[in-house]
């Protein structure tokens, strides 16, 4: 058992990361919801503009739909991706690691260029579609909902995956034995043992991916049709327009309570932290 | 002696009269040792090394157009002046509105487009230009502005893909653009209201000259009769990919943008009818540290040969005429400038989009969601 001495001299390990998380979050953050109440004018005006104009609500709502669209499609592709890579062979879940991994170390800009080259009408899906014979006109799979969730959810994917493989691989194949021996078949086995126990992984990986699209910019900026406005590009558009700090402000703090709500509510119901350890 | 001390000597200095002031100046900065005598070079006595010692920071946008700038200004003035010239970018408007608050900016000299000139000057914001020092006598007078110099003009202009719409067959006004029956397929405009309901009334038969102020209600009914053919883009490279690759027929494309295009091979061509120029200043932030050196920057962009420079690097307009004797002639046609186009367009009412800019790019936003 350590000492009382070594046990305070851990505690100065904190010490950076504290004071990082004082200056680059905390700070930000309380400096965001004065300015959100101050600025033009002290007073409520600029959560009462974002909450009671149309405008800003559907954008809300769209940015609130499109993170859960892309949370989603991110769970259906990464769950059995990440069950396939804790189950491979060595060599092969090195390949399927490498396989999740290089994409994320590219610049999101320059992948959302690629599916724009990608995506277009004359791009090289439709042009392999059209010329097998599949489709007789070219899909219309960008500037609209469905590029920007082919593009969120390719570039989100890594972070579904991986804290499902941090979960899936500490799951015993034992029980999944058990579960059969004791008569089960596959499909029963499986929602009834093995996806509770991964439940933590899920929490997880849905959580990171729906709070990073909430922030979500440049994807739907250039893959979206005229109405999938997100709620960053109208912050954006309040600063770089009219040095509108209050609004945009107000709006980031309703992103940012929204995400704290979320989060609660999830713990609550399901009665279970997402794996932090991922 | 502190550098501030310094800044403080120099821009006294340069406030008195002109060759007495910029002795004296040199007197008490070499007296302060911060600056040895340079070479005098050239017939003027002081022009080589008068700013020796001295710094400002340049922030402007990014790519080409930055590297284009410091070849064509930049360097150039380092070396006729002896001024240091430290490249503080990228432009980002929110940097430079959050520097602007503070007070304390850390960049002298700033590239912003004409519509925020206008909105932000009038908050006080920018340096006034200092008639003593900047010579804006050969600037075309519509681009002399008493918070910013003018830089480079480029324009909106009607873009087209030449295998879709081979020149001669092309749209030619804003009205064929909007014309789907007559030019089928997608076309494109700018995600930013201006000067997109320009470009409607336009093509809904307003005359150039009886623009502004703009009739909003007939614009936003003009473009909701193209809403469905309509893709909007974001950045300028996006906008070359979208004409390139032939995703759109038609559209908007800024002239610099058409021209890299057509340049690089690609089939995209544009039209001069109805172009609306636009024009990139220098401001100098209130409160900037070496203003005085940036005033004479500023003074140093107005001078033809330096504007040439810009216009052969990169096709961006002058707006001191007497540059296009040294532009070469393969670019002169595609320069916003050039009085054959100039003629063709108008100039956008900054003052209008200053009083407007906020109400209307909120409509623009409904529309959309719309």
């Amino acid at each position: 058992m350590p000492s009382t001495v070594t046990r305070d001299r851990r505690a100065l390990l904190v010490i950076p990361a504290t004071a990082l998380l004082l200056v680059a979050f905390v700070y930000p953050v309380f400096w965001l919801l004065l300015r959100s109440v101050s600025d033009p004018v002290w007073g409520a005006h600029n959560y009462a503009t974002a909450l009671g104009e149309v405008i800003y609500l559907k954008v809300l709502w769209n940015t609130v739909a499109i993170s859960g669209a892309t949370t989603v499609f991110c769970l259906l592709f990464g769950y059995p991706m990440a069950y396939t890579m804790v189950h491979a062979g060595p060599a092969a879940k090195r390949i399927l690691i490498y396989i999740v991994l290089i994409p994320f170390w590219t610049s999101i800009l320059v992948r959302t260029f690629a599916w724009l080259v990608l995506l277009q009408p004359k791009g090289l899906i439709n042009d392999m579609l059209l010329g097998i014979g599949l489709i007789a006109e070219p899909l219309e799979l960008i500037y609209n909902r469905t590029g920007v969730l082919i593009g969120m959810v390719q570039i989100l994917l890594p972070f579904m995956v991986f804290p499902l493989f941090s979960v899936l691989s500490r799951i015993d194949d034992g029980y999944m034995k058990a579960a059969a021996n004791l008569g089960a078949p596959p499909l029963p086995a499986f929602f009834r043992v093995y996806l509770p126990l991964s439940l933590p992984g899920v929490l997880t990986g849905c959580m990171l991916v729906f709070i990073i699209s909430l922030g979500y910019f440049i994807t739907p900026a250039l893959l979206g049709g005229r109405r999938d406005i997100m709620v960053a590009q109208l912050i954006q558009e309040q600063i770089d327009l009219f040095g509108n700090w209050g609004l945009s402000a107000a709006l980031a703090m309703i992103l940012l309570a929204g995400t704290a709500l979320i989060f609660t509510v999830t713990y609550k119901v399901f009665g279970v932290k997402p794996d932090i350890r991922a | 002696m502190t550098h501030t001390t310094l800044n403080q000597a120099a821009h006294h200095a340069a406030n008195e009269t002109a060759n007495a002031g910029r002795r004296r100046f040199l007197k008490a900065a070499a007296a302060a040792g911060a600056a040895t005598a340079a070479p005098l070079l050239c017939g003027n006595a002081l022009a080589a090394s008068h700013l020796s010692g001295r710094h400002m920071v340049h922030t402007t946008w990014g790519g080409v157009y930055r590297d284009a700038q410091i070849a064509a200004y930049c360097d150039p003035f380092s070396a006729a002046t002896g001024a240091e010239v430290i490249q503080g970018g990228p432009m980002n408007a929110a940097k430079l509105s959050a520097m602007l608050e503070s007070g304390k900016p850390i960049w002298d000299v700033v590239d912003v487009v004409d519509v925020q000139l206008a909105v932000d000057s009038r908050k006080g914001y920018f340096e006034k230009i200092d008639p003593t020092v900047v010579d804006v006598n050969e600037v075309e007078p519509e681009y002399v502005h008493d918070y910013g110099v003018a830089n480079i003009v480029w324009s909106y202009n009607i873009g087209y893909n030449t295998d879709a719409f081979p020149t001669g067959r092309h749209p030619r006004s804003w009205a064929d653009v909007f014309n789907v029956a007559k030019f089928p397929g997608k076309r494109t405009l700018r995600d930013r209201v201006f000067p997109t309901l320009e470009h409607a009334l336009l093509a809904d038969g307003v005359a150039m000259e009886s623009l502004y102020p703009l009739d909003v209600d007939r614009a936003f009914a003009k473009l909701d009769t193209i809403k469905d053919d309509l893709i909007l883009w974001k950045s300028n490279s996006e906008s070359q990919q979208l004409f390139g690759d032939g995703v759109v027929g038609c559209g908007l494309i800024l002239n610099g943008r058409g021209y890299d295009s057509h340049q690089k091979g690609a089939p995209v061509n544009i039209e001069w009818n109805q172009n609306i120029r636009s024009v990139d200043y220098y401001v100098i932030p209130k409160g900037a540290a070496n203003a005085d050196v940036a005033m004479q920057f500023m003074n140093y962009v107005t001078k033809p040969e330096n504007q040439a420079r810009m216009a052969n690097r990169l096709a961006y307009a002058p707006t001191n005429l007497d540059a296009f004797e040294m532009i070469e002639e393969a670019v002169k046609p595609w320069l916003s400038t050039h009085p054959d186009n100039a003629s063709r367009g108008i100039l956008i009412d900054i003052d209008y989009w200053r009083d407007n800019l906020e109400p209307l790019a909120k409509r623009w936003t409904e529309w959309k969601l719309s």
